[in-house]
């Protein structure tokens, strides 16, 4: 068997594309991230472009996860966290001392991997985060709730029984619901955690066409394990590995031509 | 590991010789706690369901009347003896008769027996010979006992408009002329009439002969209720025994608690729980939020929580100790000292009260109340607490809106928890404020309208000083069970209660944890 | 369309300053509270101390008077508590704190002689025979038991089980004699039932179906008793004891204290002994089961074991409670404060002199204080026993954790 070798770099230090300030959303520079003394993210660099699908993939624990939640500050909520690198959303840190974290968060809003609606009524689930900010008439916070069933494509499911409990939904409408529930409050980013893993095909293809219908107005982050999905839905992709940026590009590029042989070996399944 | 009910008997290996003593240890601690229950039950209730009178003749000629209460063995082994209680103590100064069972000739139980209770003395029993009424009138037979009935139903009633002149018409006016107020005329014309209810009842008395053949006297004003039990359908005894237990739980002690009802001591251990949950729910839910949801998780914090659980399992005489200490004579001290200065060396804070006794039970089931809510917190999934802040909710916000309202059965349950473990605790009460008997409820129409500062009844106390420290034991011991059936029923329901939320609880969250 | 104008910075403001204030008054609040609670030990201490460094006019304790023998006392005296006589008067104070331990060691001991075996046998039997119709039920019941006030226990137990016992000495003892033969009876006659019967008596349900049993056995003994008494102690048990032994029988005595409280104390230690067993992960016992262990071996050999931990803190929780339980010994012990290795005899506990002593003792004089060091011993010795009790349970927990059971 004759010996090809390769010529690719099997690391080379993150070459990836850059987006100019304008078109990015979030820039993430020089982050690093441990808990404890267990790192989880290593000096990480890249741009989020705005109305655009980004999805990051990798395998499990290489801290990809993690990136996602450092982007609405959820790693606060761990004290043991320890974060270097700034990371900047319309051009302004987020951890800086200033910044209203519960506003940030309604900004970059986050969907989870398990479905987790409030124990309350399909209604009142999506009207949460509206009577948070307050200063909504009755009329248009029905309104707002309609308006994000329905691009949740959820609406004709629910609209006859919006006051039976949230719990009573299948897994898939339970996960549009947060999605509603999310989009209700008005964010500019979504941050999807695997939104579909814990879900059948059915419904995973409605979340799917549903991210593609959400980046006409929203910047969307996905994390996904299952690189069919990731090829499927994103216009750009970022491939992580032990908390390191492997390489990112252009979603078709990346799966087609991936410059670096470990990005190879992952997207077609030869990890060791 | 657990087959199916009946598999066993397909296994020819016999189980080892241990497998019946532990199930016998199953059935005696269940046969253990049924009898407990079955006997309060039995002697608890049984006490108002009006018992025959028997007339005994002995060997000797002499007669006995009286309700039969025991029957135990003699020592040697010499037959058994019955114990009768044959009233009239004003008679002899006895109110039981030991009679040994060899030694009675014949028992009857003619209807003609008339039982009296009496507001003193206790009751007597014998027959109804002569009634003379007010107006002087002499009745007898059967014309006298329907002449009693009346005249005691129109005493009642008279006794009645008394009391309620009396509490709510003359009382508040004394002590507003106690405290300086001018003299009300409406004062003058209620005691007039409050002499007058009292002449109307006076008069009149009836003669027993008792079945030792002696007479006894009573003045019909004496009398609460007469009843010839031998003569009563079982129609007739429901209902007595109906009207029996309503005045046990209605109606305030009487003899120095060995008779009469329970009414203030249900009223002292509601009040007191109630201001105990009043007190013990916002402190036990802050302390949880803080130790779950604020405190950094460290090492301290961990070593907190044993000691918090500790804290639950430590003495509740110790508690006690701790809020006469601190509550009575150190916080209660001072408070007299710079409010109540005119009233010392009396105290008014500085000894035992309905507060304090509150407040130390507070502390006591502080413990229980942390843990049930903080095992609720800790049970709800990180994902709603992220749900909540993901949709920009401050952490106050996510605690109040769907944290706390989530956590709320197990909040509810420890509460629960702690007024049951309250209600039945007596030890610590011993020592910060509980009264053998306190002839005032600490609420009355009077200012500050709940006087934390009082003494108060507690069914538990209640329990302990008649059975212990009353004169006659033996004539407490029917309302001693009746009380601690009461006690114990009010616990059994507080419990299952929290039984069933729990129940409730963990289904639902099981519903959470399936999808 | 959502209203993504950004909400009025007022309202932001404001919802930041609530969640701040809140954040700083939860936290200080419980910590307020869980300060409020361990004060109790340091209070405890506070007050104890000038018992033995006096400042002022109170008069010291020598810590000998408390623990060591009465010097040139009779035997009779030697350790005796009579703090109301003595104290402040020119007679040496009286005021050992050892009969009071004695009897509050003896009092738990018997309860816990009595509630272990019981306590032990029904967690065995409810974790890994019962029916889980049954155990799901019998759980809650023992619960109630558990909530059981212990005035209306002692009340029963001193005012009704006293004088039982004392007039049917004799039924007491043929019962205690008949008991473990009459269980093992009834495991045998099972095992001869025709399978039918078997099926329809199961294992599983014993707990239930032996109650009549049982009540046969009481009944057997009841009948018994006169031949027994006749048989072996000469027709009358209670001289037999007072003659041969040298017991003497008092109607409220340590054993009806044992009676009583391991009746309480029984709940509690099931309930977790029941946890400890049940947490053993099933893969071990399958293990030992495949390898043709019977149950009952599997439970002596690889369960018990396994579970020993958490059984001891069973125990060691059992006996922080016997030891603080305070109105049981106060009303089923006559609260003598005698040492004595009579069973029959009365004792006396530190809880139990306690809540008599203490509303008379009135604040500040050494006698309270003395009271006072009672309090604390109880406090130091059920803190340190449940807190025993609560490492090697968590330890249990971890150990289970990583050993990932398929429980």
């Amino acid at each position: 068997m004759p010996f090809v070798q390769d010529q690719r770099p099997s690391s080379d230090p993150a070459a990836v594309i850059d987006f100019s300030p304008e078109a990015s959303s979030l820039a993430i520079r020089g982050l690093s991230l441990a808990y404890g003394d267990k790192p989880a993210l290593r000096n990480l660099t890249l741009r989020i472009p705005r109305h655009r699908v980004t999805a990051f993939i990798g395998p499990s624990g290489c801290g990809k996860s993690t990136l996602l939640r450092v982007l609405n500050r959820l790693h606060d909520l761990n004290d043991e966290v320890v974060r270097t690198g700034e990371v900047l959303f319309e051009g302004e840190e987020i951890h800086a001392p200033g910044v209203a974290v519960a506003e940030l968060r309604r900004r970059v809003g986050m969907v989870f991997q398990a479905p987790n609606p409030f124990p309350m009524s399909i209604h009142d689930n999506v009207a949460f985060g509206l009577r948070l900010q307050g200063g909504l008439s009755k009329r248009k916070r029905d309104d707002i709730i309609e308006w994000a069933l329905r691009s949740a494509a959820l609406w004709d499911e629910v609209k006859d029984r919006l006051r039976a409990s949230a719990w009573s939904l299948s897994g898939g409408q339970q996960q549009r619901l947060v999605i509603a529930r999310t989009l209700a409050v008005g964010p500019e980013v979504l941050l999807l955690d695997e939104p579909a893993s814990a879900l059948d095909p059915i419904s995973t293809l409605k979340i799917e066409e549903l991210i593609g219908n959400l980046k006409s107005h929203l910047t969307l982050v996905l994390v996904t394990h299952n690189m069919q999905q990731a090829a499927r839905v994103s216009d750009y992709t970022a491939f992580l590995q032990d908390g390191e940026l492997v390489e990112y590009g252009p979603t078709d590029t990346l799966f087609t031509h991936p410059r670096l042989r470990r990005t190879e070996n992952y997207i077609t399944g030869r990890m060791a | 590991m657990r087959p199916v009910p009946g598999s066993r008997a397909r296994l020819p290996r016999g189980e080892g010789p241990g497998d019946w003593l532990a199930a016998g240890s199953v059935a005696l601690s269940l046969l253990a706690l049924l009898a407990l229950l079955a006997l309060l039950a039995v002697r608890g209730l049984g006490h108002f369901w009006p018992a025959p009178v028997a007339l005994v003749t002995l060997d000797d000629g002499r007669q006995l009347a009286g309700e039969r209460v025991r029957e135990v063995p003699l020592p040697e082994g010499e037959g058994h003896e019955r114990l009768y209680r044959t009233g009239n103590r004003d008679l002899d100064g006895a109110r039981w008769a030991w009679v040994a069972v060899s030694a009675i000739a014949a028992v009857s139980h003619p209807p003609d027996l008339v039982v009296l209770e009496r507001r003193r003395w206790g009751e007597a029993i014998g027959r109804l010979t002569v009634l003379e009424s007010a107006t002087g009138e002499r009745l007898e037979g059967e014309a006298a006992w329907a002449a009693l009935e009346a005249r005691l139903a129109e005493l009642a009633s008279l006794r009645r408009a008394r009391d309620t002149l009396r509490d709510e018409v003359i009382l508040p006016r004394v002590r507003a002329l106690a405290e300086g107020a001018g003299v009300d005329p409406e004062l003058a014309a209620a005691n007039a009439r409050l002499r007058e209810l009292q002449a109307a009842m006076e008069g009149g008395r009836l003669t027993l002969a008792t079945a030792e053949g002696e007479r006894l006297v009573v003045a019909l004003e004496q009398i609460l209720r007469a009843r010839r039990p031998n003569a009563m359908s079982s129609l007739d005894k429901l209902a007595a025994w109906g009207e029996g237990v309503w005045r046990f739980l209605s109606e305030g002690p009487r003899a120095a608690n060995t008779a009469g009802g329970v009414w203030p001591a249900i009223f002292g251990t509601v009040l007191m729980v109630m201001l105990m949950s009043l007190l013990v729910t916002p402190f036990g839910v802050l302390a949880a939020i803080y130790l779950n949801e604020v405190a950094h998780q460290g090492r301290l914090t961990r070593l907190v929580r044993i000691a918090v659980r500790n804290l639950a399992g430590v003495p509740s005489i110790v508690y006690g100790v701790f809020g006469l200490g601190v509550f009575v004579y150190g916080i209660g001290g001072t408070l007299d000292e710079w409010f109540f200065d005119a009233t010392l060396p009396s105290p008014t804070f500085g000894t035992g009260g309905l507060l304090w006794a509150s407040l130390t039970l507070a502390l006591l089931t502080l413990p229980v109340v942390i843990v049930a809510t903080e095992e609720g917190l800790a049970r709800i999934p990180d994902q709603q607490r992220e749900g909540a802040l993901a949709l920009g909710a401050t952490r106050l916000e996510m605690l109040t809106r769907v944290v706390l309202p989530m956590a709320a059965p197990a909040m509810l349950t420890g509460v629960i928890l702690a007024v049951a473990r309250a209600a039945g605790e007596v030890a610590p009460l011993m020592l910060v404020g509980v009264a053998k008997l306190a002839p005032q409820v600490p609420v009355d129409g009077d200012f500050p309208f709940l006087h934390l500062d009082r003494k108060f009844m507690h069914l538990g106390y209640h329990i302990f000083d008649a059975a212990f420290h009353g004169g006659d034991v033996q004539a407490a011991m029917p309302l001693v069970y009746a009380t601690a059936l009461l006690l114990v029923l009010v616990i059994l329901v507080l419990n299952l209660t929290a039984i069933f939320l729990r129940h409730h609880l963990s289904m639902r969250h099981g519903a959470l944890t399936r999808r | 369309m959502p209203d993504s104008s950004s909400p009025p910075s007022v309202r932001r403001r404001l919802r930041q300053g609530r969640d701040r204030l809140a954040t700083v008054l939860v936290t200080a609040g419980g910590i307020g509270v869980i300060a409020a609670l361990l004060a109790i030990g340091v209070f405890l201490v506070v007050e104890v101390v000038p018992l033995f460094w006096p400042s002022g006019a109170t008069q010291a304790v020598s810590p000998q008077a408390l623990w060591l023998p009465l010097e040139g006392a009779d035997d009779s005296v030697r350790f005796r508590w009579d703090p109301t006589a003595t104290l402040g008067t020119d007679e040496p104070a009286r005021i050992s704190l050892v009969p009071l331990a004695w009897g509050t060691l003896e009092a738990a001991a018997w309860a816990l002689l009595i509630a272990v075996p019981l306590a032990l046998g029904a967690a065995a039997h409810s974790a890994l025979y019962m029916s889980p119709r049954l155990r799901s039920r019998l759980k809650p019941t023992l619960e109630l038991m558990e909530a059981l006030p212990g005035v209306v226990i002692g009340f029963v137990a001193g005012l009704v089980l006293a004088p039982w016992v004392e007039r049917h000495l004799a039924d007491v003892l043929a019962m205690l004699v008949l008991l473990v033969p009459g269980l093992l009876l009834a495991g045998g006659l099972w095992s001869r039932l025709p399978p039918r019967l078997q099926q329809a008596l199961p294992l599983g349900w014993a707990g239930l179906w032996l109650l009549p049993w049982l009540l046969l056995l009481l009944a057997a003994s009841h009948a018994l008793s006169p031949w027994l008494e006749a048989w072996a102690f000469g027709g009358d048990l209670r001289r037999w004891l007072e003659v041969h032994l040298g017991l003497d029988v008092a109607v409220r005595n340590a054993m009806i204290v044992g009676m009583a409280m391991g009746f309480a104390v029984m709940p509690s230690v099931y309930a977790l002994a029941e946890d400890a067993l049940s947490s053993v992960p099933r893969s071990l016992a399958e293990g030992a089961q495949a390898l043709g262990a019977t149950r009952w071996q599997t439970l002596w050999r690889v369960v018990l074991p396994a579970a020993s931990p958490g059984i001891f803190s069973a125990v060691m929780i059992g006996a922080g409670r016997a030891v603080g339980e305070t109105m049981i010994v106060l009303m089923a012990s006559g609260n003598t404060a005698l040492m004595t290795w009579n069973p029959l005899d009365g004792l006396r506990s530190l809880a139990a002199t306690i809540a008599i002593e203490l509303p008379e003792a009135g604040p500040e004089g050494p006698h309270y204080r003395l009271l006072l060091l009672a309090a604390l011993l109880l406090f130091i010795f059920t803190f340190l026993v449940n807190t025993l009790a609560e490492l090697v349970r968590s330890r249990l927990r971890r150990r289970y954790r990583r050993l990932g059971g398929g429980a």
